[in-house]
């Protein structure tokens, strides 16, 4: 940059104008605080936002160095422009065009990252499973028409299983013409995203297709911004071990096939990255869709797709233009595409041999090396010099298995290839340089035919063998003979230059194998036993792991090294495990006595403690005593120097002049140490402390990087075993017992999840959640209707009884979810760690009406019996009432049942309590009671009592992958829907029904004080009967006689009163008139109104018509119906 | 039942019901002293799988009719409050050592009683298991609430002995790296005696500090005498030691009364046997070897380490079980240094979460 004279030119002009010469860094005067209040707020602020920055500190278990690719699954509904958008982005990284994009499709896109992308179709089953795997979502939204149901049910799904990065995708923004109608849908779907995301979401616009993909400027901007983002681990796939199928293949031999007209289980290997944690043997694996499964083996595949390195970076540059690495085995690339049991090669147009100035794709090149043989197979296999195919790099050979090989076969198979096509140079340009660059992933992975012959076959670890775990770092191997067993006689290809590997140990040991094979065994008895002579000399230098792990000797025997000994010196813990061989009985009463953890220490042992020279001998293990050369133990220099003459003398391993130097070093290293604390204290006591976070941190990191270095020194598959299959190893996993329909039934576009199960995982037993039903989802949940949990790798239908914590006594059934409160669940199924999220369905089908996601939560207990109950009230009549005790009846039918139920608290409807006492003998179930007050006959009398309920033990795996119509899985129906459909009416309970109630009505007597009585009450309590007055009183029979003034007074207002009514009938009746008159004015306004709005009705009828007809007609190309969704 | 494991032989029973209750994989042990004169389990193993049927839920313990063969299936460790009557044939110890290795993944905290002999010559005694087997659980991270409660004491062959076991309930277990052995700062010790003279354990301390006075004046050993109720019904004694290391490795050892033997003698028993303890050296000693062995393949799928001496016979049976149930390997191999004969350690956890814990 600084070369170009413009450039420096500019930058002067402009430090000039701006004049900025003084400002260098950050200005503090300008952003100091003008008061100390404010200072203090500013102090606070910038602390409380450090704290939000902080999350809780994870360990990411994917490694940094070869991590695998970054899923990016491309969601959206039908017709959004998935396919669309694929295609631009392989066309981007690959500058190749994909015909059909069926599958994951891996691509490199930097130094460091790699991409899979996988398209999600629009099947609830597959965004599921899609969801729970994706490192990076990009959900496209149709703009022109909004988000749809899809949508949020797949957000919904995200949420409980994890939430990964999610980038939003707006498409078809093309057709909105107007620009503020743009603009208004623009802001619109991005406030609707940011509540569902989080806020600042991002958010792209795709405006339109140019040649069949996305304009190339915004798929490179969406690219960059795929490019540098991180990712946070999340915690179901940081803990467990994961991979998506990029290929699929059936081994199942054909002819089993043949005889069971292709309805045996299946032998299927599966490829892909692994992912999340270490895959580890013996574990199972679930397949989303398919079921639980065993993997009989796992191959460690080279790198199909792998990051550039060094030496590729500089071919790179060689020519540009060349066509860049992608895996996509399921799509049609290169003319060779994958299926589940053959290998596809199209050949465009005529196709002739020796055409070399027509680039050729891998397919053609692989169908023009087969026919390069020049020998049969079986001369080739002869002279042991066959290649399979011309541009293999190793031949077949008949021998035994090359333990250390590796695929380090790049730069080898250019050379062959320069050797067996003549003149084919990599100076050459076009096509051929093309193969150089496509040949890595030809040579490992991706070649189906061809692999099983050409990975690395030790690296496996098969389940049906003992998996051996063998060190060769020593040379004292006793169990050799186990393992020329295990090396069969097979056909293998050979690396060009395995033998001439460095000649370390271990290799030495290889090759000391190898060639004992062919040489029928002289040289590898020799090695033996000398071996076995120098495991007698040195016990220190067994090879234990191997010893322990890959023999049958017992653990005395492997004490005591190979050779049998007298059971007398180690304490007897045989372990015969096979066989028990009838023995003196003296040994076996003291076979008996085996099963001790404690030391048992001989007398003879015990003895040599009583020598003086002994006892002085372990006094460097003190720290009183003197020091000890011994790495890990610090010195103390107080003790006296006989000591260190006696350990010199006893170790004799190094000269004193060393001795002395070293100690010299070592203290100068003390020194060293002490200084740096004193430092450290002196200069600032608290720069040594770091807070909790990072302290956290940086152990994280020490362990990470301690992982890495601990197993690096033993051989791959060594290390398999021990530590599985690290993230990022391109596997082939042989998985057995697979259903047929799986393979018969297979679709590239539904991805194949391969997600390992923890241990606890494979069990059943009673789960515990918290379930809340989705606010979206219109109807209530009922209890014991089967739901479809899609609960960590699995999605099964399960029925669920639904509870309520009931003041912490008793977990209580409710009949239905609660509407805006979390509840419990409980369920029979598979078992998944407390805190993993889930999501339930009432139905996955894609004609349901309305929001899918009928409820979310979490489990929080796993349990083998549950202690749910239900209310139950037992009824019963007195039918004898004492004065505190009644004869019960009707609510037990058997003297037992009473028994059972003595003491228990019993009550009447209006509140007196009582307890069951004794049973009677009389009335079979009628029992004794005794109240707190006497209790009516008319009184029922009940008994709280609590029911305890169990789950149904009902679990159906949802087996989509293995239906021929994969969105049709249809499990158990609810009762309801099976009458619906059987048309059975549902059965009524005649005592269910709601009946009008008649009840008579209640006369009470009157009351009735005897006169006796009335006269002892106080006269406030006397009962106060009055009689109703019969006779008239004075004012009602007196007569009214008046005065003649007064009558005419009278007579005169009531004139008046009468001409006052007439008025105001009269003005009332005028009014009325008016009214009328008003009305009608009205009215006729009204209709001139009513005409106008019709006519205006009809001019938009009209028009939106004209619309819906051509939107229909433009519909048609587009596809199938939407949903309209609820936003 | 397809992930059923199958043995062979009454050894090793105790680790293999543990690591199976663990592992969560059905069991099927035959041939149990099949060839014997008296055939098929004893009365401490039926005790043994009572006691885990009641410290579990929904374990399926089958035995054949003989009593050769025994299927466990196993359910869920709840742990809680559970009271157990150990036979007298063996000590609590027995007890003790697959219920420690079960407990911190227990759904509750274990309140383990147990009562019978409390010292015995086949089984470390209780005051070891105080002192050396929990301290081992605290390099794990199963510190807050680990306790053992002699509550009264039963020397064989009366027993009569209680102790109480707390053990709290952890999450995961944390990765151990522990390969300094340091060198041993102090020594410690519990000499008791019950139902003689209590002179007996002050003499047992004479001769103990007469051998162990000479390496470090740090030793301080307790007598621990308990009378009339709490020191059961049979007369006894004895003394266990332990050694502790700068980096806090133990090393212990242990003698129990004999007829006919000074108290002298069992004391020097017992502190020449913690000097051959202290001679084998590691971080951790041959009797825990099993216990650490298995928490650090429990642990987080992270490397941990350890440095001890040469495995035992139990440890290497221990090792193969190990390997069946979680497929997990150790890689053994010699220590850096060449004049021990120590080995290393070192395998990559499984990642063992405790499912059984309860959610909030």
């Amino acid at each position: 940059m600084e070369d170009r004279p413009h450039k420096a030119h500019r930058s002067s002009t402009k430090d000039k104008g701006k004049g900025k010469e003084k400002q260098h860094g950050f200005n503090e005067k300008a952003f100091a605080p003008k008061s100390g209040r404010r200072a203090d707020r500013q102090g606070r602020r910038n602390v409380e936002r450090d704290q939000t920055r902080l999350h809780v500190p994870l360990v990411n278990r994917t490694p940094d160095s070869e991590p695998p690719p970054v899923i990016v699954a491309i969601v959206g509904p039908p017709g959004v422009g998935k396919t669309t958008l694929l295609k631009s982005l392989v066309r981007r990284y690959t500058k190749q065009t994909l015909n059909e994009a069926k599958g994951p499709v891996t691509v490199v896109s930097g130094k460091k990252r790699r991409l899979t992308f996988i398209e999600c179709n629009n099947d609830l089953n597959s965004m599921i499973d899609i969801g729970k795997i994706a490192d990076l979502v990009l959900l496209m939204i149709d703009g022109s028409f909004g988000f749809e149901m899809e949508t949020f049910e797949f957000l919904n799904v995200l949420q409980s299983h994890g939430f990964p990065k999610v980038i939003g995708i707006l498409t078809h923004l093309d057709l909105i013409k107007k620009a503020a109608t743009l603009k208004d849908t623009k802001k619109a779907l991005k406030k609707r995203f940011w509540t569902e995301i989080y806020q600042g979401a991002k958010l792209f616009y795709l405006s339109g297709v140019l040649n069949g993909r996305y304009p190339d400027t915004e798929i490179m901007n969406l690219s960059r911004f795929v490019g540098v983002m991180k990712f946070r681990p999340l915690v179901f796939r940081n803990a467990h071990p994961y991979l998506l199928a990029d290929r699929i293949e059936d081994l199942t031999p054909r002819e089993q096939v043949r005889l069971s007209k292709g309805k045996c289980d299946r032998t299927v290997t599966v490829y892909g990255f692994v992912r999340g944690t270490n895959l580890r043997m013996g574990t199972k694996v679930h397949i989303p869709g398919v079921g639980d499964l065993d993997m009989k083996s796992v191959t460690i595949l080279g790198d199909p797709c792998p990051l550039p390195d060094a030496d590729s970076e500089k071919r790179r540059k060689l020519s540009e233009k060349k066509k860049l690495l992608i895996h996509a085995p399921m799509s049609d690339v290169g003319g060779v595409m994958y299926d589940k049991d053959a290998v596809w090669i199209n050949v465009p147009g005529s196709f002739t041999r020796g055409n070399t100035d027509v680039p050729q794709g891998e397919g053609e090149q692989m169908v023009m090396d087969m026919q390069d043989a020049r020998a049969t197979l079986e001369d080739g296999v002869a002279q042991s010099h066959i290649r399979l195919l011309g541009s293999s790099s190793k031949h077949l050979t008949v021998e035994a298995l090359d333990e250390d090989e590796s695929d380090d076969g790049f730069d080898d198979e250019s050379g062959e290839e320069e050797g067996d096509e003549s003149g084919l140079d990599s100076d050459e340009d076009g096509g051929e340089d093309d193969e150089d660059i496509v040949v890595n992933p030809q040579s490992t992975g991706r070649s189906s035919r061809r692999h099983v012959e050409r990975t690395l076959p030790t690296a496996s670890t098969s389940k049906g063998g003992r998996a051996d775990v063998e060190y060769a770092d020593s040379d004292s191997d006793l169990g050799d003979e186990d393992d020329e067993d295990v090396l069969g006689k097979r056909f293998q290809m050979e690396d060009g230059d395995a033998l001439d590997i460095p000649s370390d140990a271990e290799d030495d040991l290889m090759d000391d194998e190898e060639e004992g094979e062919e040489e029928s065994a002289p040289k590898w008895k020799a090695n033996l036993a000398a071996k076995a002579q120098a495991a007698s000399n040195s016990k220190r230098r067994k090879d234990w792991t191997k010893l322990i792990y890959s023999t049958d000797l017992t653990p005395e025997e492997v004490l005591s090294g190979k050779e049998e000994h007298p059971v007398e010196a180690e304490e007897m813990d045989g372990d015969e495990e096979d066989f028990f061989r009838l023995e003196p009985a003296s040994r076996r009463e003291e076979e008996e006595e085996v099963d001790s953890s404690k030391e048992k220490w001989r007398g003879e042992d015990l003895k040599r403690w009583e020598d003086d020279e002994i006892l002085d001998s372990i006094r460097g293990l003190f720290i009183t005593g003197p020091a000890v050369q011994e790495g890990g133990e610090e010195d103390d220099e107080d003790t006296g120097g006989d000591f260190e003459d006696l350990e010199a003398g006893e170790s004799s391993a190094a000269p004193l002049p060393s001795e002395a130097e070293s100690k010299a070093t070592s203290l100068a290293a003390k020194k060293e140490e002490l200084k740096r604390k004193f430092d450290e204290q002196y200069d600032d006591p608290e720069a040594s402390k770091v807070d909790f976070y990072t302290e956290k941190k940086e152990e994280m990191s020490r362990q990470l990087q301690f992982n890495l270095e601990a197993f690096q020194d033993i051989p791959a598959e060594q290390r398999a075993l021990v530590e599985g299959y690290r993230p990022g190893t391109y596997v082939r996993i042989e998985l057995v017992d697979v259903p047929c329909e799986m393979i018969e039934n297979f679709d590239p576009t539904y991805p194949i999840i391969v997600g390992g199960l923890l241990a606890t995982e494979e069990r059943f037993g009673y789960v515990q959640v918290r379930i809340k039903r989705h606010r979206w989802y219109v109807r209530t949940l009922k209890n014991n209707d089967p739901l479809i949990f899609s609960l960590g790798w699995r999605r099964f239908q399960t029925v669920p009884i639904y509870s309520l914590d009931d003041h912490s006594i008793r977990m209580r059934m409710l009949k239905y979810t609660p509407e805006h409160m979390h509840c419990y669940a409980t369920f029979y199924g598979p078992v998944s760690l407390p805190n993993t999220g889930f999501c339930a369905f009432n139905s996955l089908s894609a004609d349901t009406p309305g929001f899918r996601v009928s409820a979310t939560g979490v489990v929080l207990d796993i349990d083998r019996s549950v202690k749910i109950v239900k209310k139950i009230k037992l009824t019963g009549i007195p039918y004898k009432i004492f004065k505190n005790t009644a004869f019960v009846r009707d609510m037990f039918s058997t003297a037992l049942e009473v028994a059972k139920f003595e003491g228990a608290n019993i009550r009447t409807v209006s509140g007196i309590r009582g307890q069951v006492k004794k049973a009677l003998s009389k009335p079979d179930g009628a029992f004794r009671a005794t109240f707190e007050d006497k209790v009516l006959k008319s009184d029922i009398i009940f008994l709280r009592a609590w029911y305890s309920i169990q789950p149904r033990k009902f679990y159906n795996p949802v087996t989509s992958l293995l239906l021929s119509d994969k969105s049709q899985w249809t499990g158990m129906r609810l009762t309801g829907q099976v009458r619906r459909d059987e048309s059975i009416k549902t059965p009524l309970n005649v005592n269910s029904t709601y009946k009008r109630i008649e009840r008579p009505e209640r006369r009470f007597n009157p009351l009735i004080i005897p006169k006796k009585l009335q006269a002892q009450l106080p006269y406030a309590s006397k009962p106060r009967a009055m009689k109703p007055q019969k006779q008239q009183t004075y004012m009602q029979k007196r007569a009214v006689v008046m005065e003649p003034e007064e009558r005419k007074a009278v007579a005169l207002l009531q004139q008046i009163r009468a001409l006052r009514k007439d008025q105001v009938a009269k003005r009332k009746e005028k009014k009325n008139e008016k009214k009328a008159e008003h009305r009608k004015k009205v009215e006729k306004e009204e209709e001139k109104k009513s005409d106008k709005v019709k006519e205006r009705k009809k001019e938009v009828m009209r028009a939106t018509g004209k619309k819906s007809k051509r939107d229909a007609e433009a519909e048609e190309g587009r596809g199938s119906k939407r949903r309209k969704t609820s936003s | 039942m397809s992930n059923l494991v199958q043995f062979s032989g009454h050894q090793h029973l105790r680790l293999r019901l543990a690591l199976s209750i663990l592992s969560g994989k059905p069991v099927r042990i035959d041939k149990i002293r099949s060839e014997d004169k008296n055939p098929g389990l004893r009365d401490f193993e039926i005790s043994l799988l009572r006691l885990l049927e009641k410290v579990t839920n929904g374990t399926v313990i089958e035995i054949s009719v003989t009593g050769t063969a025994v299927l466990l299936k196993p359910g869920i460790i709840a742990g809680g409050p559970v009271t157990h009557d150990c036979p007298l044939s063996r000590s609590i110890g027995y007890f003790l050592e697959p219920v420690v290795l079960l407990a911190p993944f227990a759904k509750k905290p274990f309140q383990l009683t147990l009562r019978g002999i409390t010292t015995d010559e086949h089984d470390l005694s209780v005051d070891l298991f105080r002192t050396v087997t929990l301290p081992h659980l605290q390099l794990f991270g199963i510190s807050d609430g680990l306790e053992l409660r002699i509550k009264k004491r039963g020397a064989p062959p009366g027993g009569g002995g209680e102790v109480q076991f707390l053990c709290p309930v952890v999450k995961q277990v944390k990765t151990l790296n522990f390969v300094d052995p340091g060198k041993i700062k102090r020594i410690r010790g519990v000499a008791h005696a019950v139902r003689v003279n209590p002179q007996f354990s002050n003499r047992m301390i004479e001769a103990a500090r007469s051998v162990l006075n000479r390496y470090i004046p740090d030793i301080y050993l307790y007598s621990d005498v308990y009378k009339g109720d709490e020191s059961g019904k049979s007369p006894g004694y004895a003394l266990s030691l332990l050694a502790e290391s700068t980096t806090s490795a133990l090393h212990c050892a242990e003698a129990v009364s004999q007829p006919g033997v000074a108290p002298e003698d069992i004391a020097l028993q017992a502190s020449r046997a913690l000097l051959s303890a202290i001679e084998t050296g590691g971080c951790v000693d041959r009797q825990h070897q099993t216990l650490v062995l298995l928490m650090m393949a429990l642990g987080s799928e992270d490397v941990g380490r350890c440095r001890m001496g040469e495995p035992t016979p139990r440890t290497i049976q221990f090792l193969r079980d190990v390997r069946t149930f979680f497929g997990t390997s150790f890689k053994i191999a010699a220590a850096d240094d060449k004049e021990s004969s120590h080995l290393l350690y070192s395998c990559y956890g499984t990642g063992y979460t405790n499912s059984n814990r309860t959610l909030a």
